[in-house]
């Protein structure tokens, strides 16, 4: 009964779905971003090896967050990731300069793959908190979305450990969602392709 | 609770038609994964090669922090081969402090090799990093909580307690000041690695108690977050024959599968008791691998969906035939095993796991229980991923 009330509240008032996957290199805090955004918590995480998939119900938004594992080798396993998806979380540790060039070899492959072409692009500058991070300016220019054309995205700063800007990010996500769905945009790739 | 998984069809997906992940990991310059693997892995040349006969050295054969056996992470800037656990705790610290590389899903370059080389592996470095472990300090131990490991791991690389020096003897004497100002001055200067800050015997003390606490709270989901994934398995969900009648004459059918913890589904597909889906999902394989669901359900829009049956697989045979051709060097293709159709169990016809063109595959007919008809017919894919 909960349930068929539910389903036609939803239908009243508009709660919807998006569908996104969380990218970045290994070691960026993917996995500890979407335990704290689904229960709330910081937990202890081990690498990933395949990827964790959980829910997480935002103001009238139901996401469905998947989080890939980022080490190389995985890497080509993202692709699978891409076709449907509404939107792409990037991660980043911003105290990692070394491999910023890296990330944005990775995150630029990733935005021109025919696939995510209409994904909404939300970036976390993660590790705010760590001293001689990054500022999410410095990591906007590292990977290069000044230079995107015809793209929505939108950078943030985050400390995961604290959950300092990682509701900010979702709120411009389903906003940005709205927005595109008023428009008549779909999430489907491409069909030519 | 049900998660739709992007179509990854063979016809749409990424990889054009016809690929498979395996393919698509092979034809993609950008890794040599299971193609590596299979063909040149062994080769002691090259860095990876150099990697493995360090791995040999004594002393690396165990983690340098918890002696768990066979390590398969590296922390490039400490030197230490150590186990998946720590090395989780390792990046928790930050690359200012610990860059952590996996052995085999990394791409190593020389200079890392010579790097690591040139530090000496783990009995040289813990030789210097764990010279004076006080008494009342132990070591954790392959089986140790997280909380132990973190905590020693902390103390051991990044305060440096155990570093053995006349400045820093790892607190001998009693009086709490002396050891309170130590770590005062060391937790200032990181404190952005933990979540909780404090000073002291009260940073201390109220960190143990909120470790406890969270311990009770996070029960349920005390393992999101630390499952070993051993591989993926890929189920292209085929058709549904003859299923049960939901609504006036007929149903709309759709299809969840869960694998532990993670569960998916398929579109719903309307009016029909022949549905054919077509559709693969992919799911993480745990280390300890719980048999794969699969439930029926039909779509209601105003009431709850209607149960349409379902059915279990037992997917460790899968897994094992995957693990095991992975270092065959076999390519043809064979018979690797196969589920015997009986009255015992859910299958209408043998299920047979087969080896061509790289994949381990088994095609499943089911029928499914606890509803009063219908059979399910899907196809498995393993691909194992090494740690």
């Amino acid at each position: 009964m909960g349930q068929a009330f539910r389903k036609l509240f939803d239908s009243f008032f508009g709660n919807s779905e998006m569908r996104v996957v969380m990218l970045g290199l290994d070691a960026a805090g993917k996995t500890t971003i979407l335990y704290k955004l689904h229960i709330g918590e910081v937990l202890s995480t081990v690498p990933t090896i395949g990827f964790n998939v959980e829910k997480v119900q935002y103001k009238n938004v139901e996401f469905t967050v998947w989080d890939v594992g980022g080490q190389e080798k995985l890497r080509p396993l993202w692709r699978h990731y891409f076709n449907n998806t509404d939107g792409l979380i990037y991660v980043v540790d911003s105290l990692d300069r070394e491999r910023i060039g890296k990330a944005k070899q990775e995150f630029q492959a990733i935005i021109k793959d025919p696939f995510m072409l209409n994904a909404v692009i939300l970036v976390f500058a993660n590790k705010q908190d760590m001293k001689g991070a990054m500022t999410p300016m410095e990591v906007c220019q590292g990977l290069g979305l000044y230079d995107l054309k015809n793209r929505k995205w939108h950078i943030q700063g985050t400390c995961a450990l604290k959950g300092d800007g990682l509701y900010e990010g979702l709120d411009w996500l389903a906003n940005t969602l709205k927005e595109l769905k008023a428009t008549g945009y779909s999430s489907v790739g491409p069909s030519s392709f | 609770m049900s998660i739709q998984q992007p179509n990854t069809d063979a016809k749409n997906g990424s990889g054009g038609s016809g690929s498979c992940l395996y393919d698509l990991l092979c034809a993609d310059p950008s890794t040599n994964w299971n193609c590596h693997q299979r063909d040149g892995y062994t080769s002691s040349s090259g860095p990876q090669g150099r990697l493995k006969n360090l791995l040999r050295q004594s002393g690396n054969g165990i983690c340098a922090d918890c002696g768990s056996s066979d390590p398969k992470w590296v922390s490039l800037s400490l030197g230490v081969f150590i186990c998946i656990k720590c090395s989780g705790v390792h990046r928790s610290l930050g690359v200012h402090i610990s860059k952590v590389l996996s052995v085999n899903l990394d791409e190593w370059t020389d200079e890392q090799v010579d790097t690591l080389v040139h530090m000496g592996g783990n009995d040289a470095v813990n030789l210097k990093y764990e010279a004076s472990i006080p008494d009342h300090l132990r070591k954790p131990k392959p089986d140790s909580s997280i909380e132990e490991r973190s905590d020693y791991i902390r103390r051991k690389y990044e305060l440096q307690q155990f570093l053995f020096s006349d400045e820093m003897m790892s607190c001998p004497y009693p009086y709490p000041g002396f050891c309170s100002a130590f770590e005062k001055k060391h937790s200032e200067k990181h404190t952005g690695g933990h979540r909780i800050h404090g000073l002291g015997q009260a940073f201390r003390n109220s960190w143990r108690r909120k470790e406890s606490e969270h311990k009770t709270t996070k029960k349920s989901n005390s393992l999101a977050g630390m499952i070993e994934f051993v591989g993926l398995i890929k189920v292209n969900v085929v058709r549904g024959t003859n299923l049960a009648v939901r609504d006036i004459v007929t149903s709309d059918p759709y299809v969840i599968l869960s694998l532990g913890q993670q569960s998916v589904k398929t579109r719903v597909i309307k009016n029909n008791l022949n549905p054919v889906w077509n559709e693969q999902l992919m799911l993480s394989i745990p280390e300890t691998i719980p048999p794969l669901k699969m439930l029926v359900y039909d779509k209601d829009t105003f009431k709850p969906d209607d149960f349409m049956g379902d059915a279990e697989i037992d997917i460790q045979p899968l897994v094992s035939a995957a693990q095991a051709s992975e270092n065959s060097s076999i390519r043809e293709p064979m018979q690797l095993g196969s589920w015997v159709a009986s009255k015992d169990n859910t299958l209408v016809r043998d299920g047979i796991i087969t080896f061509v063109d790289g994949k381990v595959k088994q095609e499943i007919s089911l029928r499914l229980q606890n509803v009063e008809k219908g059979t399910l017919d899907i196809e498995l894919e393993c691909v194992p991923l090494t740690q």
